[in-house]
């Protein structure tokens, strides 16, 4: 073979790390960007304990936006025309899975669920809100089958009950990172696309069951979308689309069960990804299926711990609202942790590997076709530096935590007096500084 | 209730603290504009770099785990294996077959910088990591 090129073998790549990619960052450099990371967030702890002793979030500021936008973007016609196309990219994705190519590099599929729709899935909330709400195919197949099926589509056939939450879609993202970073064939075309048609048919039989407010904490993509897009700068207000301060927007997420368990998968999930790509544990030679299960399973459970014990001194006798029971009445405050992870790690495999989607969309069957020029393309590895990685993975995880810190701090001052809103936000600063570390020291890893 | 103005302000220095930080962490990460020097795995940081790496009875041995090269060096990368297989270089997409018994060269500039990894597509097992900074 000559010249860089991603025309594959014919034989289905088995990739070390995520589901897809072809390359890795470099370690950042370590002990400056830790020194530097950890001592922003106790500044800013300091900062927000000498002048922050009141909430600020509010739920009322920032201008509307314009009706026109509101009855675009609400419009039931434009919905169902965005649904077929996704639903449509959908079945394409199983199609190709099943029939296209069987090479992983010339076979769009794993490049668009684990690239464009996992990774763009979180630059999309945090900028645009929960676009995966609108967006969802899983929604309109529901649609269908439910009139087929003569059911009630919007009410099923018995009601959810509202202990169940967000619980399946922390259950289900538990599974999806197993198959993401831990199933040996998960970027095998075939196998993807049957795992892809399953989740589909499971998800849809269960909106059948419960009707389709099954969606907003079942499936995951549409949880998780929902969740970081409590923190973009647009947001309803009284049903209207308005403008809104991130920090309100995350104070104004409903912290209904499960919120936590999802988050903590996902900050988990993310962990052992970078850490199942250092040499630390690929020396170890952990790289078999049991590894990395037991150790997607410890990165669990580990950021579970550090953020029970963070809210451990909050309790909720002494709180003001009784209806935010702690450790949830805190859960906000990993959204926007979970946001930097994913940018960190993310940030280049989007910029990079994401290139690769527009390259075979080209020549999905691999017959030779090129409908949009784009099938003799090459990833353009130039498209951003090294040293813009490392800055935006450092300040990812910086401000990230930063954020989190703020949004803990104000809802502490919500719920508790003066001097006991600061007591109980001692542990919560050990966490943070302790996940800030921790994230850091991951990205610089060799 | 505190006024819209107090709020404002509040909001305005946390914002500053932000980029305050910001800017305090990208000054510490200034430094990676320097290349890393070069590890031991990575002594010779000139244009040539040659990696010998083979497999017998399933075992790797040879420059495995990470192995650091200067980007912009010419890698020569010598397979050997008792087995016939393929060698494969990510993203820079080299591939090789390897004879039973045999060796493959793999001879590429190394222009891309990040981490690579490098596998053999038979025993799908992982020969080295390649690290062009």
């Amino acid at each position: 073979m000559t010249g860089v090129h991603l025309v594959g073998s014919g034989i289905p790549t088995l990739l070390p790390t995520h589901g897809v990619g072809t390359r890795t960052d470099l370690p950042v450099p370590t002990p400056l960007t830790l020194a530097a990371a950890g001592g922003a967030v106790l500044i800013s702890f300091l900062v927000l304990t000498l002048f922050w002793r009141r909430p600020r979030t509010r739920k009322d500021a920032g201008p509307a936006l314009p009706a026109a936008v509101d009855a675009l973007v609400g419009s039931v016609v434009l919905r169902t025309a965005l649904r077929a196309v996704t639903l449509g990219v959908l079945v394409g994705v199983v199609v190709l899975g099943f029939a296209g190519p069987t090479d992983t590099n010339r076979n769009l599929g794993p490049w668009l669920i684990y690239v464009w729709l996992w990774v763009g899935l979180v630059p999309a909330s945090v900028l645009l809100g929960p676009v995966w709400a609108v967006l969802n195919p899983l929604r309109l197949a529901h649609a269908v089958v439910a009139r087929l099926l003569r059911l009630d589509p919007a009410d099923g056939v018995r009601p959810l009950p509202a202990e169940v939450g967000r619980w399946p879609a922390a259950v289900f993202l538990a599974g999806y990172l197993w198959v993401e970073l831990v199933l040996p064939t998960r970027a095998d075309p075939p196998v993807l696309a049957g795992l892809i048609a399953g989740y589909c048919l499971v998800q849809i039989g269960l909106g059948c069951v419960f009707g389709s407010s099954w969606f907003a904490g079942g499936d995951v993509f549409e949880a998780y979308s929902r969740v970081i897009g409590s923190m973009a700068p647009i947001g309803r207000r009284d049903g209207r689309l308005a403008l809104r301060n991130p920090l309100d927007g995350l104070d104004d997420l409903d912290a209904g069960p499960g919120l936590v368990a999802l988050l903590v998968v996902l900050i988990g999930g993310t962990a052992f990804d970078g850490l199942s790509r250092t040499s630390f544990w690929q020396s170890a030679g952990a790289t078999g299926p049991l590894d990395g299960t037991v150790g997607l399973a410890l990165a669990i459970l580990l950021i579970a711990v550090i953020f029970l014990l963070g809210t451990a001194s909050t309790v909720a006798t002494t709180a003001r609202d009784t209806r935010r029971h702690p450790p949830a009445a805190f859960a906000h405050a990993l959204v926007p942790i979970a946001v930097g992870y994913a940018v960190a790690h993310y940030f280049s495999l989007l910029v990079f590997d994401g290139q690769q989607v527009a390259i075979l969309a080209s020549d999905p069957l691999d017959h030779g076709s090129d409908w949009f020029g784009t099938a003799t393309h090459v990833i353009d590895y130039t498209l951003v530096g090294t040293n813009t990685i490392a800055v935006v993975q450092v300040l990812a995880i910086v401000v990230g935590h930063l954020v989190a810190t703020v949004a803990a701090h104000d809802r502490a001052t919500r719920l508790y007096p003066d001097r006991a809103a600061v007591r109980t936000q001692y542990p919560m600063l050990a966490t943070m500084v302790a996940l800030t570390i921790g994230a850091v020291a991951l990205i610089g890893a060799p | 209730m505190i006024s819209s103005r107090a709020r404002t302000t509040a909001l305005r220095g946390c914002l500053g603290l932000l980029l305050a930080a910001g800017v305090l962490v990208g000054c510490g990460t200034a430094p990676t504009a320097t290349p890393a020097a070069p590890s031991p795995a990575g002594a010779t940081a000139a244009a040539e770099r040659v990696i010998k790496v083979s497999q017998a009875h399933g075992a790797i041995t040879g420059d495995t785990g990470r192995v650091q090269v200067a980007r912009g060096s010419t890698v020569t990368l010598e397979v050997t294996s008792d087995v016939a297989d393929q060698v494969h270089v990510h993203g820079y997409d080299k591939e090789e077959n390897i004879p039973a018994g045999g060796t493959a060269t793999v001879r590429f500039v190394a222009d891309i910088p990040g981490v690579f990894e490098t596998e053999l597509h038979g025993s799908d097992k992982q020969l080295l990591q390649l690290e062009v900074s």
